[in-house]
């Protein structure tokens, strides 16, 4: 009846579902050595725009890459590429105008609050070092951190190999 | 436990119905079950969606569908929820949906996000832990109506569930307030243990605080990681440009030759390039393939750089063929 064709449509579902969803979503997407490949092939290709000097030029780019190949299906990667462009214009606006540091509404005035609860305190920390992740509720600041974890391990060892690519193509002719 | 009972059609026919419920038997006997499209086809959309979907399909006399008035008398639906079908695990997710469609009771927004995020990432293993006995903590009763607003949950990516549903347990408290806790806690739970898994020695570790601690640090350390590896590309960088043959040479020796064959293509075919770029990129690699050695006697990075620019321009004047430019650079 309508119980069986559903569960039939619910069968028919899951493994198109499976094979869908475990792959491309999740944090388990980063270990594949496909996704380190097009990492590093992304990396290599943004490394020769990056502006010459400026510290953490390179950083930047790398993080821009990786939060690239997240596809925007997370919330540190859509924070990082969109923070670009706000950076870019404290920067220029730091340069040109050299105007007082804008702390007027980042570090408001510290008001002593009931903040004894040392998990919550470290889940303050935490939210802190996972990009675009202040006000986020703890379940999802949870679940972009195993994401952000794992891509960060991603971006470690490719950036690794690359390393140590370059240098032994720099060293080798040399 | 719990009684078997009819599909859970009939619930949601009679909840979409609209009208008010004195008796609950008015939810059993009500014949109607839906027509072509499934159950399953609703959980792609939104809720409110779904509901029109439904609503539309089933009154089509009537109106375009005023947001339908569900029962809000908490006995009611605690009533509905005690005897609705939980039992049968094919049909869990579905009573799910049907019973989050036809209660819309607001739920906490995160709640939904995250509990429709882990019942879609794992849909074959929800299957199966209901299969083997844990329906207890499936179902959820219905909250109370000053919850928060969930009117997010349906924009957000949520084309899975949005519904958060947990089961009391046997011998806890059914307050709503503690069931929300409840099912809060069992997602931060989950949360955490698969970040437990992802970070190296935190299996060990037993306490929210300590694990958080631990998954603070492991943050760290990788993003220190991340600056002291870019510092060092940065220093290696300048000499990017030649270095495509070097990868080609190299990667003969080192184990990691899986990444050699891909350096070339995924570079050329990036979307992204201009077409004088792609066009000094194929003439470094037809110039790598044809006089690979004697590419590589050009060691001198720093000759490299300006010789890139006048790369660009020879190109534009010549065709693409494979002529030896190594001579060209080093006269520049």
């Amino acid at each position: 009846m309508a119980e069986s064709s559903n569960s039939r449509k619910r069968r028919k579902i899951d493994p198109d579902s499976q094979t869908r969803i475990q792959p491309e979503t999740g944090p388990t997407r980063w270990r594949t050595q496909a996704e380190q490949q097009i990492y590093s092939s992304k990396l290599i290709d943004a490394l020769r725009h990056v502006r010459r000097g400026g510290h953490g030029g390179v950083r930047d780019a790398a993080d821009r890459v990786l939060a690239a190949s997240a596809r925007g299906r997370t919330r540190w990667s859509r924070a990082i590429l969109t923070n670009r462009l706000s950076l870019r214009l404290a920067q220029i606006n730091r340069k040109h105008k050299k105007a007082a540091r804008p702390s007027a509404g980042k570090s408001r005035p510290r008001k002593p609050a009931k903040k004894l609860p040392p998990v919550e305190s470290k889940v303050k920390v935490l939210s802190r070092l996972v990009p675009g992740c202040r006000k986020v509720s703890l379940p999802n600041l949870l679940e972009e951190t195993t994401d952000y974890i794992a891509a960060l391990e991603m971006q470690v060892k490719a950036m690794t190999f690359l390393t140590g690519l370059l240098n032994a193509g720099a060293a080798a002719p040399a | 436990m719990e009684p078997e009972l009819e599909p859970p059609q009939l619930q949601f026919r009679s909840a979409e119905m609209g009208c008010a419920f004195d008796d609950f038997h008015g939810l059993i006997s009500t014949p109607q079950v839906t027509g072509g499209s499934s159950f399953t086809a609703l959980l792609e959309l939104a809720p409110p969606q779904a509901v029109e979907l439904l609503v539309t399909e089933d009154f089509p006399a009537k109106q375009p569908p005023p947001p339908p008035i569900f029962p809000t008398d908490i006995g009611l639906i605690h009533r509905a929820s005690k005897f609705s079908v939980f039992a049968s695990a094919d049909n869990s997710m579905e009573s799910n949906t049907i019973l989050s469609v036809s209660n819309s009771i607001p739920v906490k927004q995160e709640e939904l996000d995250a509990d429709s995020r882990r019942n879609s990432s794992s849909p074959a293993g929800s299957d199966q832990s209901l299969k083997s006995g844990k329906r207890k903590e499936r179902e959820k009763k219905l909250k109370e109506s000053n919850k928060k607003s969930k009117s997010k949950a349906a924009n957000d990516d949520g084309e899975e569930l949005p519904y958060v549903h947990v089961r009391a347990r046997r011998g806890q408290a059914t307050d709503s307030h503690s069931l929300a806790e409840r099912a809060r806690r069992e997602k931060i739970n989950a949360r955490m243990k698969l970040l437990q898994e992802l970070v190296p020695g935190c299996n060990k570790i037993s306490g929210t605080a300590m694990v958080l601690d631990e998954i603070i640090n492991h943050v760290q350390a990788l993003q220190r990681q991340v600056e002291f590896l870019s510092m060092r590309l940065a220093a290696v960088s300048p000499g990017i440009d030649f270095d495509l043959d070097s990868l080609f040479t190299v990667n003969g020796s080192s184990n990691d030759n899986s990444y050699s064959g891909i350096f070339a293509p995924p570079i050329c075919t990036e979307g992204q390039l201009d077409g004088a770029r792609q066009l000094q990129l194929q003439q470094l690699w037809h110039c790598d393939e044809l006089h690979q050695s004697v590419w590589a006697r050009e060691t001198d990075t720093s000759n490299f750089i300006a010789p890139a620019n006048s790369l660009l321009s020879y190109d534009s004047t010549s065709a693409n063929s494979g002529k030896q430019v190594a001579p060209r650079c080093t006269t520049s």
